[in-house]
């Protein structure tokens, strides 16, 4: 019994880790742990061993039957990783390669400009106001202190459908209309499209403006000065500096233009700023009381200020886009870098 | 306007440097375009000494030269033959360049080097009255005291500085050397002081020459004139020449700089007249007659309009007024009497007569940003004067001052608080009262009232909101304290937030977003082969447009879109999906009578080759359950789209707008080769019906029962009306169904389709049984049978 023991224990290790499939390894299971095995069929014949025998050979009959299941369970378990490292092996892909799989499009950087500059208003309590794009000159330009042959109307040359109706040159006609149907006090940014005969690489004959206005009780140059701060700051930089400079609007008195520090040199003077280190951004100014007046709201007790911002200007300068005409285009290899 | 910086020196003393300047222009509001240097005209050109002179080996008419140039020696050969050694001549180096844009190389002539040119006075721009021997025919000899090596435009004065600064509108005043100087004397501290406007009279008097009879006071509200006798017609001084030039005027004779002069230094536009062609010694202002014909300056003749003003002699028109003189009574070289016009016109008359004959002057463009009552009789003083000074002439005493009586002096009264209350910040009143006097704002206060006086030529200030920006203007802008206005709700409104939602939910679909121009071409209907009385076609037209394709206002946004893709598809981008929210613009009426309705659409396309019409109606089924509007799809035709694949989209029985794919003409019309399927919907109409928190529904834990449906239908029984039937049979345990297979042709019957459909049957309070299940199909199926529908 013991040299067959012995011939079984000697053999098994070789056999089992030959084996090369889990059908293999079952088969094994049966050859030697199964109801006719080779190892029951030992520990049946036990019976006919010496009592002194008996628990010597029964003690190395069943070491021999845990050594099998033993080298069943690792041979079991190293099948398994081989089978699947050839799974895997077998799925390996080629990761650089890219399909085209969809992808989300994109807003047009007009309307990333838009919202940032909307955004940057509505967090200091502006409401967005809309109006007409075909407009009355009346709004556009009459109740803003612009008469008929107003030498600032040769500045923005305007589309006229006839005598008194026009494409609006500025989102300021917004503020005309405002001030006439609200009492103060009035806190809007009008975001809009307007329109000037214009057509080379920096002006378009239609573009977009977002107008600002505030009227209430005690406005002031200062409440100007800290709006746009603001504003600048959150749309250019933290470290964005401000100046006013003088200007002239007739429907502004005083009236004044707003540079911020380049954000390209920060002050330095380069190509941007051509070498001025200052960008001109927007217009604005303390609303004239003409205006107020004209619109219905009395310049004795309200004042106010308004400004105007060019979209396509600041998503220029934003986006580093070289030609107005660009935006209009609309090619998607233009379009698709501004996700 | 173009500012020497010598002639703003005769007014005003300025210890700074022109930079410095302009930084303090800028800072009261006065942009500086441009700083010209006159000497950046010539180049590189030296005064040379010619050492030796010896003939070319290999001409006659050549000789060669060594020059000192200071920084050495040079060899230039020359044609010219009045050069000896010793003389001192202008030398253009390699590299020069000369005032006509001419570039000077280092070569060889006849063999023989040459390292530049010796110019002649020609060359360098200049007349015998520039520098004497400037006019000879030949090299231009050069003072012999000139240090060889000294800067032509050093030795010739051609240093002057020029500063372009840009004028706003209200302030035509500064469209003057004089009147920048006034600004130039406030923001530097400094006197201004006034031209020189003395002069002698002769015995003459001016009315025994000339009477003027102004009918039309509202366009011309003053008309001056004065007299010139025994005039001499000559070039005019150096100074005189080089100031016009460095603005921009070409210098003709001392008659005509004159004018430019004064325009330029005073701002007030002037007119000669010859006195022996004016009729009757006359001169009417008035309207001109309907068709009154008058040569003018330019050669060309202009037939005038009543609205027009003319300014005539006893019999005829001599001059368009303020916009150019006329021929017949022009100066020449035998004029004796000069009468010299200086008048104020109404700006927008110059601009209307200058707009309807297609002609302007520098004459009409300043009268166009308007002139005050204070020019005509200094600039009249200021011309005569000039003449006085070079000797050109007797002056005649006394002028004719044709006006109304009327000036636009003023004084103001208010508070200096108020000023305050504008600006934010609180300027002492001495302070306030400072910046105004140095700006000749005369003021003077009495407690916290100031009394301002304004002089005629400010007729932009009005009221103390003016008075706050001349103040600010000068106090500084960088005195201002930033203060932040009080909060307040603000916000979008949920329509706007809407506007937003609906385009991020289009990003998502991949699409990119596009903007166009609101105003498309007229053939756009004929490209969409609209019918003639489609009410798309009425459209509103721009009187004024930038080109017949860009002179209607859109009333769709599927042009603009088909463009864009054509211009993508030119341009090799084979597929794309983009969507566009605009305006259209529909009007009530044409013409034009009250605005138009402007209501937002928004058009989406894709294109390509993987695209297809149920890819786009599925992004539109998904707007309607994204704002819970229940879109349902019609067939409908539209007429540039293909009519077997085109629907109508309704929201509660309205039509709100269409999906379909492009018709093949239009398709070729664009010459796009790929399908196209656009969608164009009413936006406005999302935004303001559409829903965004919908209420909760209660969804069943219980299991769901999934059944399949094999039919049999009509070939042209569409999808909606088979699930309609489904739906309403099957009854509220039906959650969800969906048809996920369409086939025709193989083992289906001709004429008909198999349609596969998936049920989901599901119950809130319980498990579905089989046989409820079973029954309720039953009843679909019988439901079914009445539009030939059967199990397969």
């Amino acid at each position: 019994m013991l040299d067959k023991i012995k011939s079984i224990s000697d053999s098994v290790k070789k056999i089992i880790s030959e084996a090369d499939g889990s059908g293999v390894l079952n088969d094994m299971r049966v050859k030697y742990l199964g109801k006719n095995g080779e190892i029951t069929a030992l520990l049946k014949n036990l019976k006919n061993c010496s009592p002194e025998e008996k628990p010597f050979i029964g003690k190395h009959i069943n070491i021999l039957r845990e050594q099998v299941e033993k080298l069943l369970a690792e041979r079991e378990k190293t099948l398994a990783e081989i089978e699947l490292n050839k799974k895997i092996e077998s799925e390996k892909i080629d990761v650089t390669l890219s399909l085209n799989y969809p992808k989300k499009g994109g807003l047009h950087p007009l309307t990333l400009a838009r919202n940032e500059l909307v955004d940057a208003f509505v967090g200091m309590g502006f409401e967005v106001k809309e109006g007409p794009e075909i407009e009355l000159d009346f709004y556009n330009f009459q109740q803003l202190n612009i008469p008929k042959d107003h030498p600032s109307r040769d500045a923005q040359d305007t589309f006229y459908i006839n005598d008194n109706i026009l494409l609006r040159t500025q989102t300021s006609a917004v503020q005309a209309r405002t001030m006439e149907s609200e009492k103060p006090p009035i806190r809007i940014v009008c975001p809009g499209k307007v329109y000037r005969l214009d057509d080379d690489a920096t002006h378009s004959p239609m573009f977009q403006q977002i107008e600002g206005l505030v009227v209430d009780k005690n406005i002031n140059l200062c409440d100007l000065k800290g709006t746009l701060d603001e504003f600048a700051r959150k749309f250019f930089g933290e470290d964005t500096k401000t100046r006013f400079r003088p200007s002239y609007f007739p429907f502004t008195e005083p009236s004044v233009e707003l540079d911020v520090s380049c954000f390209m040199c920060h002050g330095k003077g380069c190509r941007l700023c051509k070498g001025t280190g200052w960008i001109e951004v927007l217009g604005a100014g303390v609303v004239n009381p003409v205006v107020l007046k004209n619109c219905g709201i009395d310049p004795e007790i309200y004042s106010g200020f308004a400004f105007g911002i060019g979209i396509e200007r600041c998503a220029m300068l934003k986006y580093g886009i070289p030609d107005m005409r660009i935006l209009f285009e609309n090619d998607i290899r233009f379009l698709s870098q501004y996700k | 306007m173009k500012v020497p910086y010598s002639w703003l020196k005769e007014f005003v003393d300025i210890d700074i440097t022109p930079a410095e300047l302009g930084d303090k222009l800028v800072s009261v509001g006065f942009e500086i375009e441009e700083v010209i240097e006159m000497r950046d005209s010539i180049k590189n050109v030296v005064a040379g000494k010619i050492l030796s002179v010896e003939k070319h080996p290999d001409s006659d008419h050549l000789l060669v030269c060594s020059v000192d140039v200071g920084t050495g020696k040079v060899q230039i050969v020359t044609g010219a033959q009045n050069v000896k050694t010793g003389d001192v001549v202008p030398v253009a180096l390699d590299g020069a360049v000369l005032p006509d844009g001419k570039k000077i190389n280092s070569g060889a002539l006849r063999g023989v080097k040459s390292e530049g040119m010796m110019c002649s006075g020609g060359e360098l721009a200049l007349t015998e009255s520039d520098y004497p021997g400037a006019g000879v025919y030949g090299i231009l000899i050069l003072d012999a005291k000139t240090q060889p090596g000294t800067d032509i435009n050093e030795v010739i004065g051609n240093t002057e500085t020029v500063l372009d600064v840009a004028i706003t509108a209200n302030r035509p005043d500064c469209n003057s050397i004089l009147g920048i100087a006034r600004e130039v004397a406030a923001v530097t501290g400094k006197k201004l002081r006034m031209p020189n406007l003395s002069y002698t009279v002769s015995d003459y008097k001016t009315k025994d020459f000339i009477s003027v009879e102004n009918r039309n006071f509202e366009l011309c509200p003053r008309y001056m004139a004065g007299a010139v006798t025994e005039v001499t017609e000559c070039e005019s001084p150096k100074i005189i020449r080089d100031r016009l030039k460095a603005v921009g005027i070409r210098p003709i004779n001392n008659l005509v700089d004159v004018t430019n002069y004064v325009l330029t230094e005073i701002g007030q536009p002037m007119h000669a007249f010859d006195l022996k062609n004016l009729a009757g010694g006359k001169i009417v202002v008035r309207n001109a007659a309907e068709g009154e014909k008058i040569t003018a300056l330019d050669g060309k003749e202009y037939s005038l309009k009543v609205s027009q003003l003319a300014i005539c002699d006893a019999e005829k028109p001599v001059a368009i007024a303020g916009v150019m003189g006329g021929m017949y009574a022009s100066i020449g070289n035998d004029t004796e009497t000069v009468i010299l016009e200086s008048a104020r016109f109404a700006r927008d008359s110059i601009r209307h007569t200058s707009r309807e004959l297609n002609l302007r002057s520098d004459s009409s463009a300043r009268y166009e940003k308007g002139i005050d009552f204070y020019s005509q009789e200094l600039g009249l003083k200021r011309a005569l004067s000039l003449f006085s000074e070079y000797g050109w002439g007797k002056i005649a005493e006394g002028f004719i001052d044709a006006n109304m009586g009327c000036t636009s002096e003023k004084t103001l009264v208010y508070d200096y608080k108020a000023v305050n209350s504008i600006i934010g910040i609180d300027v002492e009143k001495e302070r306030i009262i400072r910046i105004l006097n140095n700006l000749e704002l005369s003021t003077t206060a009495e407690g916290d009232v100031l009394t301002t006086f304004v002089p005629d030529y400010r007729e932009d200030i009005e009221g103390v909101n003016d008075i706050a920006e001349e103040v600010v203007r000068f106090y500084g802008y960088d005195e201002l304290a930033p203060r932040l206005i009080s909060t307040k709700r603000g916000g979008k409104s949920p329509e706007q937030l809407r506007f937003d939602k609906l385009k991020n939910m289009l990003v998502g679909y991949g699409a990119y977003e596009t903007v166009s121009y609101s105003f498309i071409s007229p053939k756009a209907f004929d490209m969409l082969l609209m019918k003639e009385n489609d009410p798309l076609r009425k459209a509103v037209e721009i009187s004024n447009p930038l080109g017949a394709d860009f002179s209607i206002m859109r009333t769709t946004l599927s042009y603009s879109m088909l463009k864009i893709i054509n211009t993508n598809y030119k341009r090799g981008n084979k597929e794309g999906r983009f969507f566009e929210i605009a305006n259209v613009y529909l009007p009530e009426s044409l013409p034009l009578e009250k605005l138009p309705e402007e209501k937002q659409h928004i058009v989406i396309a894709f294109y390509g080759e993987n695209e297809g019409f149920y890819k786009l109606k599925g992004v539109l089924e998904d707007i309607s359950e994204t704002f819970a509007l229940n879109f349902e799809f019609k067939r409908e035709e539209i007429s540039y789209l293909h009519p077997g694949r085109t629907a109508s989209v309704y929201s509660d029985g309205k039509k709100i707008g269409y999906v379909g794919e492009v018709h093949p003409l239009v398709q070729d019309t664009f010459e796009i080769d790929k399908r196209i399927y656009l969608a164009e919907l009413d936006a406005d109409y999302i935004f303001e019906k559409g829903i965004d928190i919908k209420p909760y529904k209660a969804f069943s834990k219980y299991q769901a029962v999934e059944r399949d449906l094999a039919l049999l239908a009509p070939i042209d029984e569409e999808a909606a009306k088979i699930l309609g039937v489904i739906s309403s049979a099957a009854g509220n345990i039906l959650e969800k169904m969906e048809i996920f297979d369409v086939y025709v042709g193989g083992q289906v019957p001709k004429g008909k389709k198999s349609v596969a459909v998936k049920l989901l049957f599901r119950l809130h309070d319980g498990t579905l049984t089989d046989s409820e299940i079973n029954a309720r199909i039953e009843k679909i199926l019988e439901a079914l049978k009445s539009e030939n529908v059967f199990l397969r």
